[in-house]
């Protein structure tokens, strides 16, 4: 945790929360308040929004359209410093009754929702966002004016030879580099003038992260929360307001019950004035934008996903081309110790509702191993029930549970549970495998590489994030071969599951530069 | 009296638990899938049916449980547990594996005749319920033609197709047709709102005396009403009072059903009681860790019916509800609510893409 990511106020463990009426919407100057609301309960959170007829769309689009020249007149460096200190400053703020709410809206205990927000919060700052937008573009003043492209290469500036002089007659690089490769053209990366953002259901701060993205290509948004990511969201957008005036004018937040029939109109006419939509959800959400998105906008699509961990746990030996060289320093038992303990922090952070959340472990090394292996994953989850207290669970999910768990042992699985109906670990083959809530974890054991390829092939629409233990650098770059081409786009060390880096390939994509259209000027 | 009553009452109870176990016994030895759930969910022999773990609905969409041969596979129509409320639609279809179609009729038939033959010697029977002859797979259909062959019911009018709805025109040609017995209407709640809508504007009196059994839910496919908008609806429609008008819960799963008051007797939907027949035990257990509840406290239902002689007597349901203290069933819906989700899969949406959906 960087000190820019601490939460002030921890808060207690386990216990039963409400959160305080929330308005869940946030606007730019210039727009009247809404006058009449809806109220309803997102999670345990009370929260109104405007009905319907309170808010026309094409005057929420058009302010934010309006705003964008302004958003476009700040520089990269000094737009990384705003959202970077404003996302300090929300991190560095909220209190104990900031994270209730945010915990009740998103059915987290508060102890897990400060989990989160900490967890999250590294990938929010000036630095991280910095390193970000480097990452994305070697050459960040793309995205301030043309620079100009030299080497004869086709695609982007930011793959531009040093030695260029940009549109501001800064100075370049030495005269040899122009007189290598003159300049062919000149090219521009900018984000769209306003980009809709419908957020994903219960995860506090993926939100954020979307909104950060979107601004850092200085595209104005308009945010739809997730209905369990409400509080976060107009925290954020509120600190945005205050940190300056062209952002004041550039954000906007609004929920409502996505997906409604009277909402029908509201979003069509959103998805149609938008330059851009960026939709989190379910197969029904994403298919329901792609039908009504007119083609002229621009959809990005991050569906759910599925995570899964790899853990060799075998002993080198000789004869075994396909085991791991040996290690001294990580005996078997350790790494299998480790291995649990990550896979547990991977399963209970965001109460597996992230789509890095680790559903299923191949275990390589055999039924003995992976029968330990459950022992300390059971032991891991029990030990996160004190550490991550679970969120108040819904009568359906209880049922559910209950339901699954009794097919489970229809069908043979080794079920640990506990007691509290918490978390379950299940010893199983693969082919009954599917995904469930609650802190579920199922574990597979397989005799080597080979199978682990032919078992997740069938998910492959589905990967992003497998987490690899027991594997050095070699044989990860090794496997990981196998994997990206079964679908895999973030292939990690078990323990660094839970929280990607600032500049992560989200869902294959690079996480700015699928923002942005780029322009070029010969 | 009170003394008789409690030993009747005792009797009973030890009658059913002797049952329960024999029953069990048989389940326990001739099915191996149930002997190894058995197995793994419980220590040693239970001493009274209720230590016997409960089998989870959704566990007909995995395998066949039956205990014997099937004569008979009932399926469900997508949402295993078929009771109140409803939902989904996606999911593989559970299956029934019923070893004998008298079973299920002499299961079923003294308790649909006492709740909705009484004080009609004879009855026209409209049936917004599909005619078995198109549905063999269905119980409820299959529980339809039971009915119709009784001997009170005089003539039976199949109103519904399966793929096209409710039969507007038919409900019609039937009620304006003489002769003049009343008319027992069984629906399902669906297909009732869909006609309700179609006769919005043109209500259509049935004959004084007529019946209406509803039941199950909506499927998702139409806005959830709530029973007494509903009934109010009927009476505003059809001209059937609310005292007139029977709740049957039930499902595929279950060869006996529960009905919420005899047809002419009936009270405010909001006061009434499921009974189920005395084959049936019924609790509400502990949505956290399936201990069971005392009556009133609100739970998952789970019911053991003698009557699953051939495949499982003891369900554990996705039906929220309380028991009462002289074994009656509260109904408060289905477990309810979507969880929330993130960008994590569903399992829904999984089975889908795997094709196992």
């Amino acid at each position: 945790m960087t000190p820019s990511g601490a939460v002030r106020e921890p808060t207690g463990a386990g216990e039963a929360l409400a959160g305080r009426l929330t308005d869940a919407w946030v606007l730019p100057p210039g727009i009247p308040s809404p006058d009449a609301y809806d109220r309803l309960r997102a999670g345990d959170l009370p929260v109104r929004h405007p009905t319907r007829d309170a808010l026309d769309a094409d005057t929420v689009i058009s302010a934010l359209r309006d705003a964008h020249r302004g958003l476009a007149a700040i520089p990269t460096a000094g737009m990384v410093r705003i959202l970077g200190g404003a996302a300090e400053a929300l991190t560095r703020q909220l209190d104990r009754a900031d994270l209730r709410d945010i915990a009740a809206n998103g059915r987290l205990s508060a102890a897990m929702a400060r989990a989160v927000v900490e967890g999250m919060a590294p990938s929010w700052t000036t630095a991280a966002l910095d390193h970000l937008v480097r990452a994305e573009f070697p050459e960040p003043r793309v995205l301030d004016g043309f620079v100009a492209e030299t080497g004869g290469r086709e695609g982007a500036a930011d793959e531009a030879a040093p030695g260029v002089r940009d549109d501001a007659g800064e100075p370049g690089q030495p005269a040899r580099a122009a007189a290598a490769a003159a300049p062919r053209r000149r090219v521009r990366a900018a984000g769209p003038a306003v980009t809709l953002h419908f957020g994903a259901g219960s995860v506090p701060g993926v939100t954020v992260t979307s909104m950060i993205r979107a601004l850092l290509v200085r595209s104005a948004v308009l945010v739809k929360p997730g209905a369990g990511d409400i509080a976060l969201t107009v925290r954020f957008a509120r600190l945005l307001h205050r940190a300056d005036p062209r952002l004041a004018r550039a954000v906007a937040v609004q929920y409502w019950p996505g997906g409604a029939p009277e909402w029908d109109g509201w979003e069509r006419d959103l998805m149609r004035a938008a330059d851009q939509v960026v939709v989190y959800g379910g197969d029904g959400a994403i298919e329901s934008v792609r039908a009504r998105a007119p083609a002229s906008t621009r959809v990005i699509e991050h569906p759910h996903r599925i995570g899964v961990a790899i853990v060799d746990t075998r002993a080198p030996g000789p004869d075994d081309a396909d085991a791991p060289p040996g290690d001294a320093a990580v005996p078997g038992s350790d790494l299998l110790a480790r291995a649990a303990q990550a896979t547990a922090r991977a399963a209970a952070l965001f109460e597996q509702r992230g789509c890095v959340s680790t559903h299923l472990v191949l275990l390589v090394g055999g039924e003995a191993a992976a029968s330990a292996f459950c022992a300390e994953l059971a032991d891991g989850l029990a030990a996160l029930e004190t550490e991550l207290p679970p969120g108040p669970r819904t009568l359906a999910e209880m049922s559910s549970l209950h339901q699954i768990r009794g097919r489970l042992a229809m069908k043979g699985a080794a079920l640990r549970t506990a007691a509290t109906g918490s978390w379950t670990v299940i010893l199983a083959s693969a082919e009954a495998f599917e995904p469930m809530d609650g802190r579920s974890v199922w574990v597979v054991p397989v005799d080597g590489l080979e199978p682990c390829r032919e078992l997740l092939a069938p998910l492959s629409p589905v990967l992003q994030t497998i987490g690899l233990a027991g594997f050095d650098g070699s044989r990860a770059a090794a496997l990981a071969e196998d994997l990206v081409a079964i679908g895999a786009t973030r292939i990690v060390p078990l323990d660094q599951v839970p929280f990607p880096a600032a500049d992560w390939l989200h869902d294959g994509a690079r996480p700015l530069r699928e923002l942005v259209r780029w322009s070029e000027l010969r | 009296m009170f003394t008789i009553h409690r030993d009747a009452a005792r009797d009973a109870d030890a009658a059913f638990n002797r049952l329960a176990l024999r029953v069990h016994a048989v389940q326990r030895a001739n099915n191996p899938v149930l002997r190894r759930y058995w197995d793994a969910v419980s220590d040693g022999q239970p001493v009274a049916w209720d230590e016997i773990p409960p089998v989870p609905v959704r566990a007909f969409r995995d395998m066949p449980i039956v205990t014997g041969t099937a004569e008979v596979i009932f399926r469900t129509s997508g949402t295993t547990g078929g009771g109140v409320g409803g939902g989904g639609g996606n999911a593989r279809r559970g299956e029934h594996h019923v070893a004998s179609l008298e079973l299920y009729r002499a299961a079923a038939r003294d308790n649909y005749r006492r709740h909705l033959f009484a004080g009609a010697p004879a009855l026209r029977l409209i049936s917004l319920v599909p005619n078995p002859a198109d549905v063999p797979d269905s119980s409820l259909a299959t529980m339809a033609g039971f009915i119709s062959r009784e001997r009170e019911v005089a003539r039976t009018v199949w109103a519904f197709d399966p793929e096209s709805g409710v039969d507007v025109a038919a409900v019609r040609e039937a009620v304006a047709s003489p002769p003049p017995p009343p008319i027992l209407l069984l629906t399902t709640a669906f297909a009732l709102v869909q006609l309700l809508d179609a006769l919005a504007h043109s209500p259509l009196p049935l004959p004084h005396g007529s019946r209406v059994m509803e039941t199950g839910g909506f499927k998702g496919r139409a806005a959830e009403v709530d029973r007494s908008t509903l009934y109010r609806r009927v009476h505003g429609t059809l001209g059937v009072p609310e005292s007139h008008i029977v709740n049957e819960y039930g499902m595929t799963e279950m060869l006996s059903q529960a009905y919420d008051c005899v047809a002419g007797q009936g009270p405010p939907a909001g006061e009434r009681v499921h009974r189920f027949p005395p084959w049936v035990r019924t609790r509400a257990l502990d949505p956290a860790d399936l201990s069971p509840l005392p009556p009133g406290r609100p739970g998952l239902l789970a019911h053991f019916d003698l009557a699953n002689a051939a495949s499982v007597c003891h369900l554990l349901t996705e039906d929220y509800g309380s028991v009462t203290a002289d074994g009656g069933v509260r109904l408060l819906g289905r477990a309810p609510g979507a969880a929330l989700r993130g960008c994590s899969l569903a399992a829904e949406a999984f089975l889908r893409m795997t094709g196992a959906a």
